[in-house]
C-alpha cells in the first residue's frame, strides 16, 4: 500500500487554483525511473540530453520580467485530506522529520496557526522556501550562468552551467542556504541539480528539510489556455528526512501588472526593519514602540546628530 | 505507469491545498486574535513602508485622555503596490480610523485590515493576520461604527 500510495503521489494533479491566480492545474511528472541519489539522477538527464544544449546569448531562453509565485503541490505528499482537517501521510517521512511535523500540524489544526516561524528573525528562505515565497521574482539566463532572485530577503541562486559541482561545503566548513548549483540546458529546458543546503523547511506548516536535501529541477516556460507560467518540476532527495525521494511541481507566473506600474527590485532589508521575535512562549512576536527591543524602521540612526541620517528622506523635521 | 494509474484510480481525487495568499507571510499569525476584530481612531506617527511588512503607527487617546502610540501590522509593500497603496499613501499627522484583530496579549497593536482616511476612503494594506479579504467587512463596520461599536465582541454587533 505504501509504495502505491508513493506511486500515486508522483503523478497526482498538482496546482490547486487560489482565487484564479495560479491558473489551471499542472501535474508533476515524475522521473521516467528512480535514482539512489541527485547525482545519479542528474547525470541520467545530462546523458539523455546527450551532453545538454550549448545556447548562445542569441539562442538562450529569455525569461526577464518580474515573476510571482503560482502555485505548487508541495503539500500533497505531506498531508491527506486538505489544509482544514487534514491528516500528515505517514511514512513519507522519517521517524524524527515525521514526529516534528505532527507537532507543527497539530498546532496549525489545534491552535489556527502553527506558533513560530525561522523567518522571524530574517533567516533567508532557503531551499527548497525559495520555491514558494512570495514577493518578486527575476530570473536571468546568461550562457554560462543563470541567475535567479527572490527580492524575499535577497535570495539569489547563481545555476551554473556546464559546470562540476565545487566543494563549497568543504571551502566554507559548512552548508549555505541556496548551496551550489550546477545546471545544463536540455534545448528550452534548463535542468540543475543543487547541494550542500542549510537546513530548512517547505514553509512554517509545512516539513522541515535536512542538510543533506538535494534537488534535482527541471525549469520550462510553458504555454497554457490561461496564462503562460515557469513550471518547475522537482525531485527532492533527502536522506534525513525523506523515507524516499519524493517528486513536487512549483509554478511562476509573469508579475505583469508590476510590470505595467514601473516596479522595481529593491534591496530587501529585515533586520533593520523588522521587529518580530521569539517570545518566551516560543511564539513569533511583536516589540512595538517604547518597548525594549524595538528598531524603530523609519527614524532609526546610530548618528541622530547628523541630518539626513535615517531611512525617511520624506518626514524628516529637519527639512520642514 | 501502469501501477501508478490503479493507485490513481483507487486513492481518489488529490487534495487541493487552499492556502490564502495572505498567508505565506514571513512569519506566524499566531499573536493575532482572528476572532476579534476593532477599530481605534488616531492621527499617524509613522508609516513604515518596509519590507517585510508595512506597518502604520497612530497615536490614540485613551479613556484617560493620554496619547497612546499603536503599532498595525501589514502587508509586503510589493503587494500593497499592487493595490494602489505607497509608501506616501499616509502621513504623519493624518486622521486614520484602523479596523485590526488585536493582539492576543493586550497591547496596543494587531493585524490591520481596513484603514479609513479623513477623505473618507477605505484602503486595505492587509496581510493574513485579518479578514481583509471579508467582502462585507467594510459595510459591516459602517453600520456599527454609527452605532459606537468599537469592538465585534460588543453584544451589539450583530452580523
Amino acid at each position: 500500500m505504501l509504495a502505491c500510495t508513493i506511486g500515486w503521489l508522483a503523478t497526482i494533479p498538482a496546482i490547486a487554483q487560489i482565487n484564479g491566480f495560479t491558473g489551471q492545474a499542472i501535474e508533476v511528472v515524475p522521473p521516467d525511473r528512480e535514482f539512489a541519489t541527485s547525482d545519479e539522477h542528474y547525470q541520467y538527464l545530462l546523458e539523455k540530453a546527450n551532453g545538454g544544449t550549448k545556447h548562445t546569448f542569441e539562442t538562450l531562453p529569455r525569461w526577464d520580467g518580474l515573476w510571482y509565485t503560482a502555485g505548487n503541490n508541495h503539500m500533497d505528499p505531506f498531508i491527506d485530506g486538505g489544509m482544514r482537517g487534514g491528516k500528515v501521510r505517514e511514512g513519507v517521512l522519517t521517524p524524527a522529520y515525521e514526529t516534528a511535523y505532527k507537532e507543527r500540524w497539530r498546532q496549525l489544526q489545534e491552535e489556527g496557526q502553527v506558533r513560530y516561524d525561522r523567518l522571524t528573525h530574517c533567516e533567508p528562505a532557503g531551499m527548497p522556501r525559495w520555491l514558494l515565497e512570495p514577493y518578486n521574482h527575476e530570473f536571468i539566463n546568461l550562457p554560462h550562468e543563470s541567475w535567479f532572485i527572490n527580492d524575499f530577503a535577497n535570495g539569489i541562486r547563481r545555476i551554473y552551467i556546464n559546470q562540476e559541482h565545487t566543494n563549497l561545503a568543504e571551502m566554507n566548513g559548512a552548508h549555505s542556504w541556496y548551496g551550489d548549483t550546477i545546471g545544463f540546458w536540455d534545448g528550452d529546458k534548463l535542468v540543475t541539480n543543487t547541494k550542500y543546503l542549510m537546513p530548512a523547511d517547505f514553509t512554517r506548516w509545512s516539513p522541515m528539510t535536512s542538510n543533506q536535501l538535494e534537488l534535482v529541477e527541471t525549469w520550462e516556460l510553458k504555454e497554457f489556455e490561461d496564462f503562460d507560467r515557469l513550471v518547475v518540476q522537482v525531485t527532492m532527495y533527502d536522506k534525513h528526512a525523506f523515507v524516499k525521494p519524493i517528486n513536487f511541481v512549483y509554478a511562476f507566473r509573469r508579475a505583469d501588472d508590476l510590470d505595467e506600474i514601473g516596479y522595481r527590485v529593491q534591496h530587501w532589508q529585515c533586520e533593520e526593519s523588522s521587529n518580530s521575535y521569539l517570545d518566551e512562549n516560543g511564539m513569533t512576536n511583536f516589540y512595538l514602540p517604547g518597548e525594549p527591543g524595538y528598531k524603530d524602521p523609519r527614524s532609526s540612526t546610530l548618528f541622530p546628530e547628523l541630518p539626513g541620517q535615517t531611512p525617511d528622506p520624506f518626514n524628516d523635521p529637519a527639512l520642514e | 505507469m501502469k501501477l501508478n494509474s490503479i493507485c490513481k484510480a483507487l486513492l481518489v481525487p488529490c487534495s487541493l491545498f487552499l492556502v490564502p495568499l495572505g498567508a505565506l507571510a514571513h512569519h506566524s499569525f499566531s499573536m493575532f486574535d482572528p476572532d476579534t476584530e476593532m477599530v481605534v481612531t488616531g492621527k499617524v506617527v509613522r508609516w513604515a513602508f518596509n519590507n517585510p511588512h508595512a506597518w502604520l503607527y497612530i497615536n490614540v487617546e485613551d479613556d484617560n485622555g493620554e496619547m497612546v502610540e499603536w503599532g498595525f501590522e501589514g502587508g509586503a509593500p510589493p503587494s500593497l503596490v499592487r493595490a494602489g497603496i505607497t509608501g506616501r499613501t499616509y502621513v504623519p499627522g493624518d486622521e486614520v480610523t484602523v479596523m485590526f484583530s488585536p493582539l492576543v496579549d493586550g497591547r496596543p497593536g494587531g493585524a490591520m485590515c481596513w484603514v479609513l482616511a479623513a477623505d473618507g476612503e477605505y484602503k486595505k494594506p492587509a496581510d493574513g493576520g485579518c479578514g481583509a479579504r471579508d467582502p462585507e467587512n467594510i459595510s459591516r463596520w459602517e453600520k456599527w461604527m454609527e452605532m459606537g461599536i468599537s469592538s465585534s465582541k460588543d453584544p451589539r454587533a450583530v452580523r
